[in-house]
């Protein structure tokens, strides 16, 4: 055949990939990027920002996270905090899947939620923090209730999209072949809407995390979000920036995390990542 | 005719659309003798795929019934496999996954089915392609993957629609050569949808003209080129004569419907 061209085109999607972040070969630039702004951030707050109010070193950052954690509160803020945000975001998974996939196959429960969804998704929804620390008081409930409340709304609206886009054509093949319902639900409607799920997971992520630190604000007897808190009422700067900086990491890693699931899961959508 | 697997028996078919009804399909009536390969001709939207789709099982006639062994055909069945117009592969499947699809469905151990599938796949040309992504390959091979999975369930009757329009004309010429090879193998019954007129004929036992508004049959031409057919064929007289008489016939269809477009709303 004329067609082996095709063959010979080499790399393979989906393989020879740091996982998650970029093919091989190319996670250098990320590497690059991390030290150039964390080198530009030690110079400049020791030449040009030296107010240690707004801004410290890293290195000082560094030395206090090191004081911290050998005192042990740090690892009991971040343990509650990742805690509180795993069971938020599970929670928010859950019901956004199931929500979401609902509404896509009967369109009376479209009907019903689809105003309510649409208009919660688009709200600070982080506003009713205050209000779920009064109703679910500041232990853990409170922030899983919010992490889960302002992560379920991409998911279901992804969920949704995903499983509406699914083509016609598709069904009518699996038709065809006589699949059964369920068989159809299996083979046809999960693999087809799984990148769109994945999508609004990616995005659940940092909705997630928000409510978690932002309803620890309000009220918390441990967490990341308690020691920003506190940090910035003694103008503890370093220590902010840590816990920040352990966030936005965690962020970061959960969410490459879910792009290598994605490429697992979905692996003829990974050339679209190229 | 001898030993008819599939009759289609006065099927018409309306469809309402904002309380008006359309008729697509006005009485139409013809049977297809096991083995046979009868492609059926006409202008667009004059009904083929709907016709198709009702043999196929996958809508219902208003009226009228295809039978297909005798047996009323009352949804798809596993006496026939549909080879989709547009490229209707699944993508998050593999090559070799796709052409597993049907077996799969019907519950064919994963050992077993791809045994039967691999060996499908050297036969449409596709031998070490499995585990490809269908957008990693051509639009030549997939729709050999298409035809591969329609041949995966050993259907009876096999229903193309235009399963070549989207391909350049050497790959065309090419698939065309393959699937008189795999059908005469096979020896499968054909139902074959296409614009094209050359490769009706080159194809065909029959080619059924169909015209529009509404769709019915207005001749059943019988091709009586010997086989196996090269492609030389193609430059004969004698087929250059089937084709300018069906082209005469669509030109004539064609002209007739221009000329009675109704003034609609
Ligand atoms: N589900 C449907 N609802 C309403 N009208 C339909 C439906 N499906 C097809 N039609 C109409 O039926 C007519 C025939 O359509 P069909 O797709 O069978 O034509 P076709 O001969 O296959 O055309 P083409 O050669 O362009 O593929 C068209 O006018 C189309 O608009
Ligand atoms: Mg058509």
């Amino acid at each position: 055949m004329a067609e082996t061209a095709v063959k010979a085109r080499g790399r393979r999607p989906g393989r020879a990939r740091l996982p998650g972040i970029l093919p091989r070969g190319r996670g250098w630039r990320v590497l690059l990027s991390v030290l150039a702004v964390a080198g530009i951030w030690e110079v400049s707050t020791r030449t040009v920002f030296t107010n240690p109010l707004i801004i410290v070193p890293l290195s000082r950052v560094a030395e206090r996270t090191a004081a911290l954690a050998a005192s042990g509160t740090l690892w009991r803020d971040i343990y509650t905090s990742l805690a509180e945000f795993a069971l938020g975001f599970a929670i928010a998974a859950v019901v956004g899947i199931t929500v979401g996939a609902l509404m896509a196959v009967s369109d009376a429960v479209h009907d019903f939620l689809t105003v309510w969804v649409s208009a919660l998704y688009a709200t600070p929804t982080v506003a009713v923090a205050p209000i779920f620390i009064i109703w679910f008081g500041i232990g853990w409930e409170s922030k899983i209730a919010v992490a889960a409340l302002l992560a379920v709304f991409p998911i279901i609206i992804n969920t949704e999209a995903g499983i509406r886009a699914c083509d016609r054509h598709w069904l009518e093949v699996a038709r065809s072949f006589q699949a059964t319902g369920f068989q159809t639900f299996r083979m046809v409607l999960v693999p087809a809407s799984l990148p769109f799920i994945i999508a609004g997971l990616r995005l659940a992520v940092g909705r997630a995390l928000v409510g978690v630190v932002v309803a620890e604000f309000f009220g918390a007897r441990s967490g990341l979000g308690l020691l920003i808190l506190s940090s910035s009422q003694v103008f503890d700067t370093a220590a902010l920036f840590m816990a920040v900086i352990i966030l936005a990491g965690f962020g970061a890693l959960m969410v490459s995390l879910l792009s290598t699931l994605e490429r697992k899961l979905a692996p003829w959508r990974a050339h679209s990542h190229d | 005719m001898t030993d008819p697997i599939l009759s289609v028996e006065q099927v018409t078919k309306q469809f309402v659309k904002d309380g008006k009804s359309t008729e697509v399909l006005g009485q139409i009536s013809f049977t297809v003798g096991r083995g046979e390969f009868v492609a059926l001709v006409g202008p667009s939207g004059c009904g083929k795929t709907t016709l198709l789709r009702i043999i196929a099982g996958l809508v219902a006639a208003s009226s009228g019934a295809v039978r297909v062994n005798g047996r009323v055909v009352s949804g798809p069945g596993p006496d026939r496999a549909m080879v989709f117009q547009q490229d209707s592969l699944f993508p998050w499947r593999t090559v070799l996954q796709n052409v597993r699809f049907g077996l799969e469905v019907r519950g064919v151990g994963r050992r077993q089915a791809d045994a039967l599938c691999l060996g499908l796949l050297e036969r449409v040309g596709l031998g070490g392609f499995g585990s490809y992504y269908p957008h990693e390959v051509s639009g030549g091979m997939r729709q050999r993957v298409n035809l591969a999975r329609a041949l995966a369930v050993d259907p009876e009757i096999l229903l193309m629609d235009e399963p070549f329009a989207a391909l350049d004309a050497q790959t065309r010429e090419l698939m065309q050569m393959e699937l008189l090879r795999i059908w005469s193998d096979a020896r499968k019954t054909v139902i074959f949808v296409t614009h094209q007129i050359d490769e009706a004929c080159y194809l065909a036992d029959r080619v059924l003209v169909m015209a529009s508004r509404p769709g019915r049959i207005v001749e059943d031409i019988p091709i009586d080129i010997p086989r196996p057919r090269p492609l030389q064929v193609k430059r004969t007289g004698e087929f250059g004569r089937y084709v300018d008489h069906i082209w005469g016939l669509l030109e004539k269809e064609v002209r007739r419907a221009a000329l009675t477009v109704p003034s609609e709303g």
